[in-house]
């Protein structure tokens, strides 16, 4: 075992916890006013769309349709209501079609 | 009564596992991947494990061997991963303010297991479905998967064709839109504050660090969209 290695571990290992843990270790003491309760409930959506944008567009860094066609995909599947795991397959399954053709 | 008490908790785990299905489609390529890039990086196949056992933050543990291959330091690195981490404060607050009741151990466990997709998948789900036993059914399936990803990448480089992995690349987006997308079809104001924050972040990305611009879009965004979005015709998201 690498010292350094193993020290670089621990350490990422304490500064990913602590984030995680301390609203969890905390929340029961705060009472969120109605206007807050509904910022946190709009989180999800606005943090869900960070991760997807711009991100979507570097899924392959040379080829920005690769993200395009399967996130198109994707929405259009959600859009008719099938279930996420439909819609993850259908992404996998256009952007795999367009490397047959176009190489990767 | 504590039998049944116990069976229902028994069905929200089961439940849990259940929604996390699509995370295992995008966790074990990625796992791969992270594995690949630690054991060039001249990680053994240990530390590589023992990286995503404990720490168990994608993004992080390939940033890290990236910084560490190309001679950054430990303090860097550390620095770095905190920094990509803080959004977790964030995604942390939004899940246990649904689980105030559960105890502070069974918190403080399931706080290992907050990630993006979990959180995602957590906040998406009914109302009823928000609960310890089902996010530790999302943790199971999301940590198992990333592990076992890892596990198959550090002992061999090339088991999938390229053309294979690099489509998985699109995986966890095509989650997220799925997990959204129900959401703002019921309810317009909440697309236009989504496609509004999609672009606030794109713009950001181009001035800052994108671990910094997604936790300031994230937070300004769902501000400004409490004054204007009305959740309740939403009824507790899809």
């Amino acid at each position: 075992m690498n010292y350094e290695i193993m020290l670089m571990i621990i350490g990422m290992a304490a500064v990913t916890y602590i984030p995680r843990v301390l609203p969890a270790v905390f929340i029961s003491k705060f009472k969120f006013s109605p206007k807050f309760e509904k910022f946190l409930r709009l989180i999800p959506y606005t943090a869900m769309s960070a991760l997807i944008f711009p991100g979507l567009f570097s899924v392959d860094s040379d080829k920005p349709y690769i993200g395009i066609a399967g996130g198109i995909a994707a929405a259009l599947l959600a859009w008719k209501k099938m279930p996420v795991m439909v819609c993850v397959i259908a992404g996998i399954a256009v952007d795999m079609l367009i490397y047959a053709f176009v190489g990767h | 009564m504590k039998k049944v008490s116990k069976n229902s908790r028994v069905a929200q785990y089961i439940n849990g596992v259940r929604c996390a299905l699509p995370v295992i489609l995008g966790f074990i390529p990625v796992g791969i991947a992270y594995a690949i890039m630690a054991r060039h990086a001249g990680f053994s196949l240990g530390e590589t494990c023992i990286m995503s056992l404990t720490v168990f933050a994608g993004a992080s543990e390939m940033m890290a061997v990236g910084m560490y291959a190309g001679g950054a330091s430990i303090i860097a690195i550390i620095l770095a991963t905190f920094i990509l981490n803080l959004r977790h404060v964030i995604m942390s607050t939004c899940v246990f303010n649904e689980m105030k009741s559960a105890k502070l151990g069974t918190r403080m466990l399931a706080a290992f297991g907050v990630t993006d997709e979990s959180f995602a998948i957590f906040t998406t789900s009914e109302k009823e479905k928000r609960t310890a036993p089902f996010f530790v059914g999302l943790i199971t399936v999301s940590y198992a998967s990333w592990n076992v990803g890892t596990l198959i990448g550090a002992l061999s480089s090339d088991i999938l064709p390229e053309i294979v992995s690099a489509s998985f690349g699109i995986a966890l987006y095509a989650m997220f839109i799925g997990l959204i997308m129900p959401g703002l079809r019921a309810n317009l104001r909440l697309a236009v504050l989504v496609i509004f924050t999609a672009a606030v972040n794109t713009i950001l990305n181009f001035f800052i660090a994108s671990s910094w611009a997604l936790i300031i879009s994230t937070l300004i965004c769902a501000a400004i969209g409490a004054f204007f979005v009305d959740l309740s015709e939403e009824s507790e998201a899809q």
